[in-house]
């Protein structure tokens, strides 16, 4: 007597079940493709807002004409890009300089010298220099940093720098040296964050043969670890470099602030970022705004060409299992 | 270093040894060399910073109306912070997390050109961040606000609360995810009852995390909220924030007043952040015990 009647019902009852389940699913899945749609939209419209702002910039000195520009004078609508984009090379380059060997040196002390117990919390450590915010960096860059590191700038100012002007005076304090100082402190834990993410996935069993065999552990290090994480520690250099391009408030802080190629390391100067930071507010003199934000365009194709040369160089190595940083 | 040079055309095993012993003296000077300047910020913007903690007036006051006097607080600052920052992780979070979810459980193109969107977004300078938002919804609205900043501080936290949320959402098992197909669990269902919270504390940690990012942000502001030195908590109103107040008396930092206010603010910021950040990893220490036992 039951049999039949309860077989229907639970056919409708599964149907139901299924019917719910699949507008569900269906519901979700349309809320989250809307979500990432617009997001995608938003930011793809600001960009384009971005360059469609600074085009006159463009149209009236030209692409090239305004990257290669070596001459900024707001008063006189003259804009060139050129001391900016030399700056934020200049001191992007000395902050590798300085922090990829020690980076590298703590990622290598981390996984694989250090007491197992010693490294989750010197990791932590390194980490924390990441969380410190860029102004707090500035300012005591700006109060600590500068004046201390002057009488060592002109000491270096006085003797080599006689020889070689890169080297040279004038030795006001502020300069690319101090700010790629400062950038240097800031971008060790991001390299040697990465870099030890990469040491950490080389194979377990070639470094213990190699101990095995009788090697220390820097033969562990000079025949395994850094030929296999090769490419990983590419990425790294080039990931601490496309933060220290972006990096703005800690440099605008001791660079200097000259519109000028300064002819020394230890002459003052402007990165892109800190042009932009510095002059935004005042900007009031002809196509002065759309010229910063055209700086900020430049800042941005540089950034994504560096991130991508990174993220493929990380993809290539990692097999392409982790995406993003 | 000259007898290291020597050594080196030696092949014996001291010859090795005493690379060995070169390569941990230099392993270790490079960690000490590293740590000095976070002890060294830490402990002049402490030592310096202290005084303002003695008095409550410090977040119960605002700042005087000229930069050069003494006494006040940074109350409009913690409070613009403060606000902009939770208006931010309100978007951000929803958002990003919807964005892993999707990335993970959908797949296809659009879910592929929006995490590249998202890997372009967290090597973006914060600066460039600042640009899209005063080009779009600044010159829209004609001044700056709250709003704005609130906005390009969710952009600058996206990123972060993304990539974790996506890294922990990928750890959950399979086996789970099988099970509970088999069970009759619809996808949503299994992503909302099971994925969302094995991963929570993960998910917190990069939530935290991408606030502690968002909190010592000064670039994105500067054209965006642009400060104010006086209190208020209208969105519409262009807002303080403890970053930006730090870099305004940092660059009149040959004021004592000014100095010491850059002081007393940098050390209620640093702490915050730093709170923020370990707690984060706190939790994420605690997830890898919590999910072995499962």
């Amino acid at each position: 007597m039951n049999e039949p009647t309860a077989v229907p019902a639970l056919a409708e009852g599964l149907g139901r079940f299924r019917r719910r389940r699949w507008t569900g699913d269906l519901t979700f899945r349309s809320v989250l493709a809307v979500v990432t749609l617009l997001v995608s939209i938003v930011l793809a419209a600001m960009m384009a807002a971005s360059f469609v702002t600074a085009s006159p910039v463009y149209q009236n000195f030209g692409i090239v004409g305004f990257i290669t520009g070596s001459k900024w004078a707001p008063s006189f609508t003259v804009y060139g890009a050129w001391p900016f984009i030399y700056g934020t090379l200049l001191t992007s380059l000395i902050a590798l300089i300085l922090a990829v060997p020690v980076a590298t040196l703590i990622a290598l002390l981390l996984t694989e010298l250090a007491p197992a117990r010693l490294r989750a919390p010197l990791g932590i450590a390194v980490d924390l220099l990441a969380a410190v915010p860029s102004v707090v960096y500035g300012l005591w860059g700006l109060l600590v940093l500068v004046p201390a590191m002057r009488p060592l700038e002109q000491g270096v100012a006085a003797t080599i720098g006689r020889a070689i002007p890169f080297l040279g005076p004038p030795t006001p304090g502020p300069s690319y040296f101090a700010a790629g100082v400062v950038l240097a402190i800031m971008i060790v834990p991001i390299v040697s964050a990465v870099t030890r993410e990469v040491l950490a996935a080389t194979p377990r069993l070639q470094r213990e043969a190699v101990l095995a065999l009788g090697g220390t552990r820097w033969d562990v290090v000079r025949t395994v670890t850094l030929p296999i994480g090769r490419a990983g520690l590419l990425a790294a250099v080039v990931l601490g470099f496309g933060r220290a391009v972006g990096e703005t408030i800690a440099v605008t802080l001791v660079i200097g602030n000259s519109n000028n190629i300064g002819r020394s390391i230890f002459a003052p100067g402007f990165t892109l970022a800190s042009v932009i930071a510095n002059e935004f507010n005042e900007a009031t003199e002809t196509l002065h705004p759309e010229a910063l934000i055209a700086l900020g365009t430049v800042l941005l194709v540089m950034s994504v060409i560096v991130n991508a040369i990174a993220i493929a160089i990380r993809n290539r190595f990692t097999g392409g299992t982790h995406r993003g940083f | 270093m000259a007898s290291e040079g020597v050594l080196v055309f030696v092949p014996t095993s001291r010859g090795r040894l005493v690379r060995q012993r070169l390569f941990v003296v230099l392993a270790i000077a490079a960690l000490v060399l590293a740590l000095v300047p976070l002890v060294a910020v830490f402990g002049y913007i402490f030592a310096n910073g202290i005084g303002s903690f003695t008095s409550i007036d410090f977040v119960l006051k605002d700042p005087p109306s000229d930069l050069t006097a003494t006494g006040g607080g940074v109350r409009n600052a913690l409070v613009g912070t403060v606000e902009m920052t939770a208006l931010a992780s309100v978007v951000a979070v929803p958002v990003g997390l919807a964005i892993a979810i999707f990335a993970i459980e959908v797949g296809g193109g659009l879910a592929r050109a929006a995490r590249f969107l998202v890997d372009v977004l967290a090597g973006l300078p914060s600066i460039v961040v600042g640009i899209f938002v005063y080009t779009t919804v600044v010159v829209t609205q004609g001044h700056f606000s709250g709003l704005a900043g609130s906005l390009a501080l969710a952009i600058v936290m996206l990123p972060v609360v993304t990539v974790s949320a996506e890294e922990v959402l990928r750890l959950t098992p399979r086996p789970i995810a099988e099970a509970a197909r088999a069970l009759g669990l619809s996808r949503w269902r299994s992503i909302v009852s099971l994925f969302t919270p094995m991963a929570l504390s993960g998910i917190v940690t990069g939530v935290l995390l991408g606030i502690s990012r968002a909190i010592g942000e000064t670039a994105p502001l500067i054209f965006t909220s642009l400060g104010n030195n006086f209190f208020g908590i209208d969105l519409g109103q262009p807002m303080a924030a403890l970053p930006l107040l730090i870099y305004r008396d940092a660059l009149n930092s040959a004021y004592e007043a000014a100095r010491q206010r850059a002081f007393g603010a940098a050390l209620l910021l640093t702490i915050i952040v730093f709170g923020l950040n370990l707690l984060g990893r706190w939790l994420t220490g605690r997830r890898r015990l919590a999910g072995s036992r499962r």
